[in-house]
């Protein structure tokens, strides 16, 4: 029997109940998030590992290929690693170690779509390590020396080792030869999976449903998810029917040495596209159809992630870099590699801060701000390219210079500002010496007009010889002298000591090259190939007497700083 | 090559310096002057410029310049014979009351050749009045010896008198500048006058009419000249506070004869002098009035008659004896004639060696360059009656106020021509005016323009 429940209560424990599916709902939608970001990235460690195997490979470096395989199965226990791995000592004639991961790949994966092909594999392969090694046993018979009676060796010499089998496997590999992983997966999970390989370069195209698809060749019937390792060639994937969800189908081209993954969303009746995008730079931000930036973010450079087919705009972004959009279209099941460039942006930012308290900044003349001890550096954003670049502080040298901004970059400048030498004793001297000077014009100008008098009644016939003017002009004169003499000396020394300056011009030194500032998440790490360009153009900044080199250098650039004031 | 600020800011000024203000130049300009100021004598204490004499020999051309009358010595200042006299004093034992007790007169007596005791002594100086051995009219000449022209005995009451009590008294002398001049003596204070024929020690008394003198005037004497017309000496008396000039002549070799008077212009016989003014190379007689300067032909003057006629004007001379009268008249160097005392002293000398002399005026109150009564000389030319022509001035280019230049003038014989000195008592000054602008150019060498 049901006990009466008021209506209230039905409310009550419908709000609860919401609630609660809420929260499982968020849980799940985040652990499932979780888990898919796992997943991908897994996938992606998988990828990297079994590309940078076939790179070598084809390098033809076949011990660091076969370290690689060996490396990459120890983490990701994939029997194609093992197979790979096989083909690699095979490679180096060391049919031990082939033979072992060749069995191995056998023993891990016993319902491989080609575990008759590679026992047979291992079949040639032991035939030619008996054969070998017979050959070397015949040798070493032919090589033995009679024995006597005594059973002593006739030249009581000591016995020879038996030679060493010399091995030349037979190895028709080439590029090819890697297999490569392929992981499909279906959304639900458990749905049946057929995998026709096509065996025929001719053969038409997979048709599902027909009786027969001359050409291709059943390889693999097992249930999704499945981790399989296969040749290189063309296949046709196949979910068949499974519960309520009608049966799906993709083409699938496997290249040597690669992971594949495919999904089919049952649901929409058909398999999900692989897109990868990398990009110049690591780290950068992308965003698939999703212009506005509205979502978070799909994920960061380089990153793959199944998605639907179809047309997407892919959306890269970076600091410092110029955004980019790039329209993509994929076919359902297609794995596409989506590699974008991405150029810096024209601008640059000066991250400026100093030895002094405080300085102000201009940039070609125009006023950028000021910085004060204790204060985060100031940027000064700046196009790129060279610029004019004064720092001033109160009492110090203003330091003038030529700087190249450099593009969609921070450049770290620590402005050393060197005092002013003091001028007090040149001002003094100056002082005085002027007084001295205008003290001998006004006496040489007395002398003069006492010459010109005496001069005057001289011609006059009036002039006595121990006329009183003469005497005092005469005095004048030498005082004019040594006046002019004094200020000569002073006003020399007052010159030298204005132009004097022991101390050193104001100086910048740069930093390392910086990225801009990331907000959304630690600085991004740029790829970029730049040429080695200076940071700094020797320029004349100012006439004049003093001027000062400063070498500067980063790991990316160097150049020279030239500055001066007076 | 760059050169640094320092050392072009050194180099302009030095430059500067070496170019505008070089102290040489006054050394240069001041070396030959056209004016030298003799030196005052250290042990002169009383006065200096006060009274001038000056006589030539064989070339030699001598200044006697005196202190204070009275109570003053003079020294000997030798001018030699060229552009380079010297301006320190060569003797400054003239009358100084050293050895021998003597009263500086207020003008000298210059003697060429001087006979003393029979022996002939050169360039004398009749200084003032002492006892040298005996009691006389002191004679100092440039051998250092000494000795006295005896007076007529009423003077020589006087002077003994005048010895024993140390009261000195002046006794104004002058000569004609020949080499064997008359010495005219004269005693203002008793009114006595007298002259020493030429190489002659026995003094000659003049006498004059009955009214002509004055005792109560002491003025008589105080200026003196005498004229040399050929063989005949025409001896000038002044007698300024009368306005009167007395005149005599002789012949030089025994008495004189009263000849007459010349009057009635204020102030006339201030100053008189003798010289060379016209053409007839014979002496005229230069007297100043109150205003005016006056030169009277010598010639006309030797051809009056004696006469006892106590009667004083210029009535008396014949027509054309009167050769110019002139005044004070300006010029760009001189202002104020008003009050300028033109005429105190007068002068004649050839300026310009033409044979002919020029009339020297003293003006010791003339205001010069802003200097009150720093004096000027000022000097014309008088050839005719008609052309009295005012030459030039001359003034010390440091004139300074109550100089007093031009009080007393002398006309020193130098190289062809005569120079001008003047006494300037007031500051103690005396000035030799080397230059005169009736010279051609370049006529008297480095020292004149």
């Amino acid at each position: 029997m049901f006990a009466p429940v008021s209506l209230g209560f039905f409310r009550r424990r419908s709000v609860l109940l919401l609630l609660l599916l809420a929260l499982l709902a968020i849980v799940s939608t985040s652990a499932l998030a979780q888990t898919k970001d796992n997943s991908s990235k897994r996938l992606e460690a998988i990828r990297s590992e079994m590309e940078k195997g076939q790179g070598l490979y084809v390098a033809g470096n076949y011990v660091g290929a076969a370290e690689v395989f060996e490396a990459g199965y120890t983490t990701y226990p994939y029997s194609a690693f093992l197979f790979n791995a096989g083909v690699c000592y095979q490679k180096q004639n060391d049919v031990d170690r082939a033979l072992a991961k060749f069995k191995e790949y056998v023993k891990v994966d016993p319902n491989a779509p080609d575990v008759d092909k590679v026992n047979q594999r291992i079949a040639t392969l032991e035939t030619a390590k008996a054969t070998a090694l017979a050959a070397a046993a015949a040798a070493a018979a032919a090589a033995t020396p009679a024995v006597t009676d005594g059973g002593v060796e006739a030249d009581a010499g000591v016995v020879a080792p038996a030679p060493k089998p010399t091995f030349v496997l037979p190895s028709s590999d080439d590029q090819n030869a890697m297999k490569s992983l392929v992981v499909i997966e279906t959304e639900p999970d458990g749905a049946p999976l057929r995998i026709y390989q096509r065996v025929d370069a001719n053969a038409a195209r997979f048709v599902l449903g027909a009786a027969a698809n001359a050409g291709w060749k059943e390889v693999v019937a097992t249930r999704a998810p499945a981790n399989l390792t296969l040749d290189v060639g063309h296949y046709h994937v196949v979910v068949e029917k499974f519960r309520d969800f009608n049966a799906s189908e993709a083409d699938m081209a496997v290249s040597p040495g690669h992971v594949h993954q495919l999904k089919a969303n049952l649901s929409q009746g058909q398999f999900m596209a692989f897109l990868r995008v990398s990009s110049n730079v690591i780290g950068a931000h992308v965003w698939i159809d999703d212009k506005k930036k509205e979502h978070p973010e799909w994920g960061e450079t380089p990153h793959g992630e199944l998605v639907p087919g179809g047309k997407h705009v892919v959306l890269v972004e970076a600091p410092g870099f110029e955004p980019l959009l790039s329209n993509v279209e994929l076919e359902h099941g297609e794995q596409k590699e989506l590699e974008v460039r991405m150029s810096r942006v024209n601008y640059g930012v000066l991250r400026i801060d100093s030895s002094a308290p405080s300085v102000n900044v201009k940039i070609d003349e125009q006023p950028k701000g000021s910085w004060r001890s204790g204060e985060e550096p100031l940027d000064a954003r700046a196009d790129s390219g060279p610029h004019k670049l004064v720092i001033e502080s109160d009492g110090r040298k203003t330091f003038e210079g030529t700087i190249v901004v450099p593009r969609g970059q921070i450049l770290p400048l620590r402005v050393k500002m060197i005092p002013k030498y003091p001028r007090g004793p040149a001002w003094t001297q100056a002082i005085i010496g002027a007084a001295f000077l205008g003290a001998a014009i006004y006496v040489g100008s007395e002398s003069n007009r006492l010459y010109d008098q005496v001069k005057k009644d001289r011609e006059s016939g009036a002039l006595e010889s121990s006329d009183s003017r003469a005497t005092r002009g005469k005095w004048f004169a030498v005082g004019a002298d040594a006046g002019f003499v004094v200020a000569g000396v002073l006003g020399g020394l007052a010159t030298y000591n204005f132009v004097k300056d022991p101390l050193p011009e104001s100086s910048v030194k740069p930093g390392k090259l910086l990225e801009f500032d990331d907000p959304l998440k630690a600085r991004p790490v740029a790829r970029v190939e730049t040429k080695r360009r200076p940071l700094m153009d020797v320029a004349k900044a100012q006439p004049g007497p003093r001027l000062q080199l400063t070498p500067g250098a980063s790991s990316t650039s160097g150049g020279l700083f030239l500055g001066g004031s007076f | 090559m760059r050169r640094s600020p320092f050392t072009l800011v050194f180099a302009g000024l030095l430059a500067l310096a070496a170019s505008g203000c070089s102290w040489s130049r006054f050394d240069d300009i001041t070396g030959d002057s056209p004016v030298l100021l003799l030196e005052k004598p250290g042990s002169m204490k009383a006065g200096f410029g006060v009274s001038l004499g000056t006589l030539t020999r064989n070339g030699q051309t001598s200044v006697l310049v005196g202190g204070a009358v009275g109570a003053s010595g003079a020294a000997l200042y030798d001018l030699g014979d060229g552009a380079s006299p010297s301006t320190t004093a060569l003797d400054v034992a003239y009358c100084s009351g050293g050895s021998a007790q003597c009263f500086l007169s207020s003008s000298f007596g210059a003697f060429a050749n001087a006979t003393s005791g029979g022996v002939s002594r050169p360039q004398c100086y009749a200084v003032g009045t002492g006892s040298v051995g005996t009691s006389g009219i002191v004679i100092r000449c440039s051998d250092a010896t000494e000795y006295p022209l005896p007076v007529p005995p009423n003077a020589l009451k006087l002077l003994d008198f005048s010895l024993r009590e140390s009261q000195p008294y002046d006794y104004p002398m002058a000569t004609d500048r020949t080499d064997d001049p008359v010495l005219l003596v004269t005693l203002p204070e008793q009114q006595m006058a007298w002259f020493y024929p030429s190489q002659s020690t026995k003094p000659s008394e003049l006498s004059a009419p009955k009214g002509v003198l004055d005792k109560a005037d002491k003025s008589f004497g105080s200026t003196l000249a005498v004229l040399t017309v050929g063989d005949t000496r025409v001896l000038a008396v002044g007698y300024p506070g009368k306005s009167e000039v007395l005149l005599w002549k002789t012949d030089g070799k025994s008495g004189s004869e009263y000849i007459g008077c010349l009057g009635g212009l204020s102030g006339l016989g201030r100053a008189l002098a003798a010289g060379n003014v016209n053409t007839d190379d014979v002496n005229d007689l230069v007297i100043s009035d109150a205003s005016n300067v006056h030169v009277i032909d010598g010639q006309a003057l030797a051809t009056l008659p004696v006469t006892e006629s106590a009667e004083c004007s210029f009535s008396s001379l014949p027509e054309g004896a009167l050769l110019g009268s002139f005044g004070c008249g300006s010029s760009t160097s001189t202002s104020n004639c008003e009050g300028s005392s033109f005429g105190a002293a007068v002068a004649v000398g050839d300026l310009d060696g033409d044979g002919d002399g020029e009339v020297v005026v003293g003006a010791p109150q003339m205001t010069v360059r802003g200097e009150s009564a720093a004096g000027a000389v000022l000097v014309y030319d008088v050839e005719t009656p008609a052309d009295a022509a005012f030459a030039e001035v001359k003034f010390l280019s440091s004139a300074e106020s109550s100089d007093a230049l031009g009080s007393v003038l002398a006309t020193p014989h130098i190289k062809g021509r005569d120079v001008i000195v003047a006494g300037a008592p007031g500051n103690g000054k005396a000035a030799l005016f080397y230059c005169s602008s009736l010279l051609p150019h370049g006529a008297a060498g480095s020292r004149c323009p």
